[in-house]
């Protein structure tokens, strides 16, 4: 029994010395890995070609017009699904080509049922060529379109596919935790679905989203199906976390395209956890349990054998009273915690094009930003962001804004941090989670205003565009006009 | 004969009472000073080796059922079937004679006892420390009469514990284990959080500090919660260390090395696994938390890999999570605890050796490990107290690690100066070891880390801060109410009056507390103390920038430390304060405690009364 938490340990300590090797690029490569050499960057299926050193500056190219992009050749197309992910990145090649990266394909809460036309439509603007397809993290709302539309993506060519190292099925400790966490969201989808009121019925939304409704397509099993070998060819599969010098398929790379993985990080206490046995971290729900065994009830009596001292302070019922509400939503508590410890899985990406930076966060939340942001810990006197973070920040020009506006996915330090005048979008769809009364609707009211000041009134949102039978709310404002969209279509592009 | 008729009507006759006698025995009985109460030293799994089964005498008082008491009310409500326990009468003369209730799982009587008896050993132990009273934070509904705290032992189903201010009581929970335990645990039996010795010390340890502190528990940053883990465990485990038996045992297997987490097995082992109960070797029970519910919950694991992992500056970078974080802390102050017992205990082995002993001795004889056990609990005892006072000089809000390390210098200072065990030069070395150094120390010296010393204004030229005339000490058992309210109105006027030279602004400041202390120093006379808290606080927009995000409170204060001055030519002087341990408002204080604000994702929309929610804390 000791020996195996010895090894445990030895391995928590391998992965910490990874993380801060990360800052360095250089020295990752001298990082001892000598247990698991395949970590930096892992391929399922054939190794690809060579990586273009980053910060390269890409290849003069003529200006043209069209649906490629703008001057720098980018265009960024947010699909309208409802509560979900659906992005897609064109960029242009020397030789006029467009090439496209697709980021997530899911909707889950809210849904407008609009999902399957926007992958025919995506068919349409790539001629089912994807040079990379990204999924950012595990959850319906970002990848359930793989699941309903696999046998249109059976039509796709795919290049690449990068995922995050947490999907890494030769990585044993990887792959039982989202597997423990899907199995934990099942229980709690069970027991919440009883639940009646409206935060029940968000968390069990929350759960749901971790799982995917298994009626729909089949849940996230059936997406995450598609992505590992669903496409029309074999594409291979890259797992990274922060730090990681990913491989380009080679059409990006000759398109002049540079990418760099900023999440998520490996966090020192997830990683402890995954190495506990799975089943601890399941335990924790005492929902799947049958009730303890209970005293003889030969025990049981009345507060009346209790002296009146003891309820000087209480009586009996409001003893009764705190006791009943002080036991903590512990299904809540649950619930959103497998939520977010997924969303922090999310892979992050940079991707620089033509001189242009474009940060895609998917849902990374507080945890995963930190520790790009600060390098870990806020500690000491005024933890300034890292120089790193700062540079990036500074000299944004596009944000995926994370996790659809909610108040945990973008901190203000983050927020206050990007360059002024870049430009955003946001996928949301509200009335999903959250409520204005506790501030935490989803989009974040506040959130969203300090976004539109900062990127100067340059952020769109998905519900600016109208889809089959939803029209734009009357009361948003308008699509800033540095975006164009298709109101039959239902899409938004920001093209530069 | 007439002789004889007088003597009888003398004998009859009702003569003058005999003058009382001075020094006739007492015919009623004395209280006794203690109560024996059995209790685990541990929990329920290490049975009934190591000194499991344990007598506490529990300072004596009279109980009713419950027990309820002066400080404590046990009310076993069960949440989860709405019904009440039977209360368990501790001075029935059938317990009374037998130490209390044998120790069992199965009857919810001894866990009332158990609860009781560790809480109230927990409180003693602290209020010795202090040298004073601790108070409970008055319950919600404000009835400050008799201020019990309560203790459910089976509040809830659930695998957790916590004190919750709300319920004015320590919430404990049961639940089933699950069907992948350890071979000590039966598959599916069921875990009473409230039998492990530990985990009601560390839930005592979490209300006492609350009691202290009005705004102690508010998590303006990242050290806060992970300090109040890590000094609730703090409490917990030095408590093992008067675990005579336990510590008895664990010197002989450890051969003395009370700091390894392994312990020798009883039988040498046959072949690489162990084959047989006796080959497997035995984690050590001093240095490991919560055993029972560590295996089955997977918690607490941090603390054996912080006290297992060599002392580095980076982890403290690094951990974020407030028991990991904690449990930083907690090996800093082991570390320098085993230094000290090192130290303590050198010449010992030097005997030991000299005589003929092994280098590294397998098996200590007997009076070889009677003195060793002597010392260590000794230097346990010594290095709880100092934890304890040092509450007493941490700054009223916002506490950090390098706070705490300022304040265990300070306190031991105070009473202690010449330091003959050399304890802070051990703390000082393992806190720098592991990357906690106080913002704004110079220097990494006994003088430079202990809080600089207020100037009294009998000097010339005088201190800024006048004497503090007026204030009422009481007595050691506590002041009266018309002397808190003469205090109350005093320091109140004090800190208008001296808001400058405080560090206050011109905004209203509180004083959310006042305690009056008495203890002895080194040289055995007594001190006399008051420990006040001052504090400001004022609400600031989250994010400067952008007033439109709302506003959140944040606040600024000092804890002072105000002496009673020995006589001066038949007169006692003023009382003048001694130290200002200070954490104001404005500056990088601000944006820290904005940072941890919104690195708890904006919990609580309105900022105000933010508590550690310990319920959360705990359970997950």
């Amino acid at each position: 029994m000791s020996t195996s938490k010895k090894t445990t340990r030895k391995k928590t300590t391998a992965r910490k010395k990874k993380t801060t090797a990360r800052k360095k690029t250089a020295a990752r490569k001298k990082s001892p890995a000598a247990k698991k050499p395949a970590r930096t960057p892992r391929t399922t299926a054939t190794p690809g070609t060579t990586t273009p050193p980053s910060g390269t500056p890409p290849a003069a190219r003529p200006a043209a017009a069209g649906s490629t992009g703008g001057t720098a050749g980018i265009r960024v197309r947010m699909y309208r699904v409802g509560f979900g992910d659906f992005f897609l990145l064109t960029v242009r090649a020397p030789d006029g080509t467009p090439r496209h990266i697709l980021v997530d394909c899911g909707v889950h809460a809210a849904n407008l049922g609009s999902i399957g036309a926007a992958i025919d439509q995506l068919a349409i603007d790539t001629g089912k060529q994807l040079a990379l397809v990204i999924m950012t993290h595990r959850h319906a709302d970002h990848i359930s379109g793989f699941g309903t539309g696999a046998a249109a993506f059976a039509g796709f060519t795919v290049e690449r596919v990068w995922m995050s190292w947490f999907e890494d099925p030769s990585d044993p400790a990887a792959t039982n935790f989202p597997a423990n966490i899907t199995a934990l969201a099942g229980k709690l989808q069970q027991s919440l679905a009883a639940r009646s009121d409206e935060v029940g019925q968000q968390l069990f939304n929350m759960a749901e989203n971790i799982t995917g409704a298994a009626a729909v397509g089949g849940g996230n099993a059936a997406a995450l199906a598609t992505l590992h070998g669903g496409f029309k060819n074999k594409a291979p599969v890259d797992y990274y976390q922060a730090g990681d010098v990913p491989t380009l398929p080679d059409s990006l790379v000759q398109a002049g395209l540079t990418a760099q993985i900023l999440g998520p990080p490996t966090d020192p206490a997830l990683v402890a956890q995954m190495d506990n046995k799975p089943q601890q971290y399941l335990a924790a729900t005492g929902e799947e349990n049958a009730p303890p065994m209970r005293f003889n009830r030969v025990f049981t009596a009345d507060a009346s054998r209790y002296p009146p001292d003891a309820f000087a302070v209480f009586s009996p019922d409001e003893i009764a009273k705190h006791i009943s509400s002080n036991q903590p939503d512990l299904l809540a508590a649950q619930a959103a915690k497998a939520d977010n410890t997924i969303n922090n899985q999310s892979l992050i990406v940079l991707f620089t094009f033509g001189g242009k930076k474009l940060l895609f966060a998917g849902d990374a939340q507080w945890g995963n930003w930190d520790n790009f942001l600060f390098g870990g810990a806020v500690v000491g006197d005024d933890t300034p962001l890292t120089a790193n973070s700062k540079t990036i920040l500074g000299s944004l020009d596009f944000y995926k804004v994370g996790h659809h506006g909610s108040t945990n996915a973008s901190p203000i330090p983050a927020v206050n941090a990007m360059r002024d005048g870049c430009v955003a979008m946001c996928s949301t769809q509200p009335g999903a989670y959250g409520s204005v009364k506790n501030n935490s609707e989803v989009p974040r009211g506040p959130l969203i205003d300090a976004l539109e000041k900062k990127t100067k009134n340059q952020l769109a949102r998905a519900d600016q565009v109208e889809v089959l039978n939803y029209p734009v709310d009357p009361t948003l404002e308008s699509l800033p006009a540095i975006f164009t969209k298709d109101d039959t279509k239902g899409y938004i592009d920001y093209e530069t | 004969m007439q002789n004889a008729s007088s003597a009888r009507a003398a004998a009859a006759r009702p003569g003058p009472e005999p003058p009382a006698d001075l020094f006739a025995p007492s015919t009623s009985f004395d209280p006794p000073a203690k109560r024996p109460l059995r209790v685990y030293a541990f929990d329920p799994t290490l049975g009934r080796v190591l000194g499991n089964n344990l007598v506490i005498e529990v300072n004596y008082e009279p109980l009713q059922p419950g027990p309820v008491g002066e400080r404590f009310a046990v009310v076993d409500y069960d949440g989860s079937t709405k019904s009440f326990y039977a209360p368990v009468d501790l001075d029935n003369p059938n317990l009374l004679l037998r130490d209390g209730l044998d120790p069992t799982e199965s009857d919810p009587r001894f866990h009332q006892q158990m609860v009781y008896a560790v809480a109230s050993e927990t409180l003693r132990r602290f209020e010795a420390a202090l040298g004073r009273r601790v108070h409970w934070r008055p319950p919600p509904n404000g009835k400050h009469g008799a201020n019990r705290l309560y203790l459910f032992p089976h509040a809830m189903v659930q695998a957790n514990a916590f004190y919750s201010p709300d319920a004015h009581g320590i919430l404990f929970g049961y639940f089933r284990a699950g069907s992948v335990v350890d071979a000590q645990i039966v598959p599916g039996q069921t875990i009473f959080t409230c039998l492990s010795h530990d985990i009601v010390a560390h839930e005592t340890t979490h209300a006492v500090v609350d009691g202290i502190r009005e705004h102690f528990t508010e998590p303006t940053n990242i050290d806060v919660p992970a300090f109040h883990e890590a000094f609730a465990d703090l409490a917990a485990l030095f408590r093992h260390f008067s675990h005579r038996e336990a510590l008895l045992d664990t010197l002989q297997r450890t051969g003395g090395r009370l700091y390894t987490t392994n312990m020798r097995a009883d039988a040498p082992g046959s072949s690489t696994e162990p084959v047989i109960q006796s080959e497997i070797a035995p984690d050590n029970p001093l240095i490991e938390l919560a055993r029972q519910f560590g295996q089955v919950s997977g918690l607490h694991a941090g603390l054996r890999s912080a006290l297992g992992t060599p002392a580095n500056t980076q982890d403290l970078k690094t951990t974020i999570e407030p028991h990991a974080r904690g449990a930083i802390l907690v090996a800093a102050v082991f570390d320098a605890y085993f230094s000290v017992y090192l130290q303590q205990t050198a010449d010992y082995f030097r005997v030991f050796r000299a005589g003929g002993g092994s280098d590294q001795p397998v098996d200590l004889p007997g009076p070889l490990a009677n003195l060793l056990a002597a010392d260590a609990s000794r230097i346990a005892e010594l290095f709880f107290s100092v934890c304890a006072r040092s509450l007493d000089y941490c700054p009223p809000v916002d506490v950090t690690f390098g706070d705490f390390l300022r304040a265990i210098i300070t306190a031991d200072i105070d009473l202690f100066p010449s330091d003959s065990y050399g304890v802070r030069d051990a703390v000082m070395q393992a806190f720098r070891s592991r990357g906690i150094v106080p913002e704004g120390a110079q220097f990494f010296s006994e003088d430079a880390l202990c809080w600089p010393k207020v100037r009294s204004p009998t000097e010339t030229p005088p201190g800024p801060l006048p004497a503090v005339s007026g204030l009422l000490f009481g007595d050691p058992n506590g002041l009266t109410d018309d002397e808190k309210n003469v205090n109350g109105d005093l320091l109140r006027a004090y800190a208008r009056a001296n808001a400058t030279a405080l560090g206050f602004d011109q905004s209203p400041i509180s004083v959310p507390s006042f305690h009056p202390m008495f203890r002895t120093d080194e040289d055995g006379s007594l001190k006399i103390d008051m420990v006040v808290e001052m504090v400001q606080q004022r609400k600031v927009p989250l994010d400067p920038a952008e007033p439109k995000l709302g506003t959140m409170v944040i606040r600024g204060g000092v804890t002072l430390m105000i002496s009673r001055q020995p006589l001066r030519g038949g007169k006692r002087p003023d009382p003048e304060v001694r130290y200002a341990i200070a954490k104001h408002l404005g500056g990088t204080h601000d944006n820290l405690q904005r940072a941890a604000y919104v690195a708890q994702g904006f919990t609580d929309g309105t900022g105000a009364n933010a508590r550690i929610n310990f319920g959360l804390l705990h359970g997950i």
